[in-house]
């Protein structure tokens, strides 16, 4: 224990003692990490997007004005009896007017026609939420069944696929370009714990011999370059997460009402920090440690 | 204590630092080991504490046959063997106290211990009021000692000083050797590397003398006897 002690102790001098090195080194930590969380948040992004844009698509069913309750219960059954539909609303003629007419808002030549026609054309009408977005045009096929055609005045939907999976594209491209810049700045990393260590061996090659000299095992000299590199990566994730949580808390509101969509980068981060930041620094130590050992096994000689 | 049977050390390509050294030092022995400049002297006090080992022979220090000796025990031999340099090899950034602290906190020892003996140490070699003093805030001859003390603090059965002398004055350099044969009064085995003619006449103990790697001579109260 009281040696664990002294490997910590020696670990921190050796910190401080090199404070230069140090710096840089936390610097090209943080970096690294800063990469990986706007990644993280980016992705995030784009996924909630996506999943608004996918709740939002729906197809609508309009019955003739005048058809009984019982169709309107036998279509809503038969819809709902349907593996890929997911929510059946019924909704009332006025509601459907609504409906149409936010749908089609940007669409003048559609609410002319409408004015047109004056008063509602429509009856009540049902509004489906679908599994998956592939999955629309198999249900708007399906109502079109021979006993039900009479009643239905019109089917509707809003394509948004273009939408999605632009979106989609978007997700996978942030994913991938972000994954390709956080292993630029891992390489970077890695360059640099190396040449730390390289220089740290230098610098300390006197102690090095010393220890050697007076008794000490190899563990004893290694174990304190190790250490260093875990405690870098401690510094470098505590400073980042600091920063990321700050930032989140500050932007949320502001976020919320860019983007209106229901997410909070602020919760995101705050309820996975745990997992997110212990993640972060577990790779980060894992990849020091691994630089800093082969490092070792090159210039220190014990 | 110390047994050389037929050792021989080469280095490629083709240089041959010790041929066929035998020798045999006995428990509580101050022996001088004498040569010129690369006569092998230093790679023979090298093999003592395993910074070097053997191309071929045996070397055995204690009961322990070092000549083959597993990288995981050289630190346990160098806990028993007390070694000092020419350049005395102290860190420059921490205090004589810290220096000679060093050697027990690396083998793992309490702080009460180093608390303990420490001091006592540094009153052995004279420096008991200059433990807070940083090695470039000392003379040569100081620096000398707390290398001396710091190849104490294990209570070593051996004392390997590969000219410890080369770098200070005749004066100091003498308090250096009396320091020495009152660590070997004590009952330490010494053994002194130097090429210094004065010191090893004064001595009157054990000479070894190396030339070209090879054992020339061995006299009990020996003189030095190269040109």
């Amino acid at each position: 224990m009281r040696t664990f002690a002294r490997i910590i102790r020696f670990s921190l001098q050796s910190i401080w003692r090199n404070l230069w090195l140090s710096f840089v080194t936390l610097t090209i930590f943080a970096l690294t990490l800063v990469i990986v969380n706007v990644v993280l948040f980016l992705h995030m992004t784009a996924n909630a997007a996506l999943r608004s844009v996918e709740d939002k698509v729906q197809v609508a069913v309009y019955f003739n004005p005048g058809t009984s309750p019982e169709m309107e219960a036998s279509v809503r059954g038969y819809v709902l009896g349907l593996p890929q539909v997911k929510t059946v609303d019924a909704i009332t003629a006025d509601e459907a007017l609504a409906t149409f007419k936010t749908r089609h808002a940007s669409d003048a030549s559609v609410l002319a026609a409408l004015d047109e026609v004056g008063g509602n054309p429509f009856g009540d009408a049902l509004v489906i939420s679908a599994r998956s977005p592939d999955d629309f045009a198999f249900i708007l096929e399906a109502v079109k069944r021979p006993e039900y055609v009479g009643s239905i005045k019109e089917t509707d939907y809003t394509d948004y696929k273009d939408v999605i999976a632009r979106l989609s594209l978007f997700s996978e491209r942030i994913r991938w370009s972000g994954l390709a810049l956080a292993a630029f700045f891992a390489l970077i990393s890695v360059m640099i714990i190396f040449n730390s260590i390289r220089i740290a061996i230098y610098v300390h090659r006197d102690e090095i011999a010393i220890m050697k000299l007076v008794g000490a095992h190899d563990w004893f000299v290694r174990a304190p370059f190790l250490l260093e590199i875990v405690f870098l990566s401690c510094i470098a994730t505590a400073a980042v997460a600091g920063v990321v949580l700050a930032t989140a808390h500050s932007i949320d509101g502001w976020f919320l009402r860019y983007i209106e969509a229901d997410i909070s980068v602020w919760h995101y981060f705050s309820a996975n920090a745990f997992t997110i930041f212990g993640a972060e620094f577990l790779a980060l130590s894992i990849l020091g440690l691994l630089t800093t050992y082969v490092a070792m096994r090159r210039h220190l000689r014990v | 204590m110390i047994r050389f049977s037929n050792v021989s050390k080469h280095y490629p390509p083709s240089t041959t630092a010790l041929h066929g050294v035998s020798f045999h030092v006995e428990p509580g022995e101050f022996v001088s080991i004498v040569g010129q400049s690369g006569s092998g002297k230093t790679t023979l006090a090298k093999l003592l504490f395993a910074e070097e080992r053997p191309t071929t022979g045996k070397v055995v220090v204690g009961d322990w046959d070092i000549t083959d000796i597993h990288r995981r025990d050289i630190p346990v031999l160098r806990r028993q063997i007390g070694v000092v340099f020419q350049d005395f090899k102290l860190l420059a950034r921490k205090t004589v106290h810290e220096n000679v602290a060093f050697a027990l906190e690396v083998a793992g020892a309490t702080s009460a211990r180093i608390r303990e003996v420490v001091p006592q140490v540094l009153k052995i070699v004279g420096l008991g009021d200059k433990a807070e003093r940083y090695p470039r805030q000392l003379s040569g001859g100081e620096a000398q000692r707390v290398s001396i003390a710091r190849a104490l603090v294990h209570r070593p059965k051996i004392i390997v000083a590969d000219e410890p002398t080369g770098n200070l004055d005749a004066i100091t350099s003498r308090e250096i050797i009396d320091l020495l044969k009152r660590i070997n009064e004590f009952g330490t085995t010494v053994v002194l590397v130097t090429h210094d003619r004065d010191i090893v006449n004064a001595l009157k103990k054990r000479v070894l003398t190396i030339h070209h790697g090879k054992v020339v001579s061995d006299v009990a109260h020996g003189k030095y006897t190269l040109g």
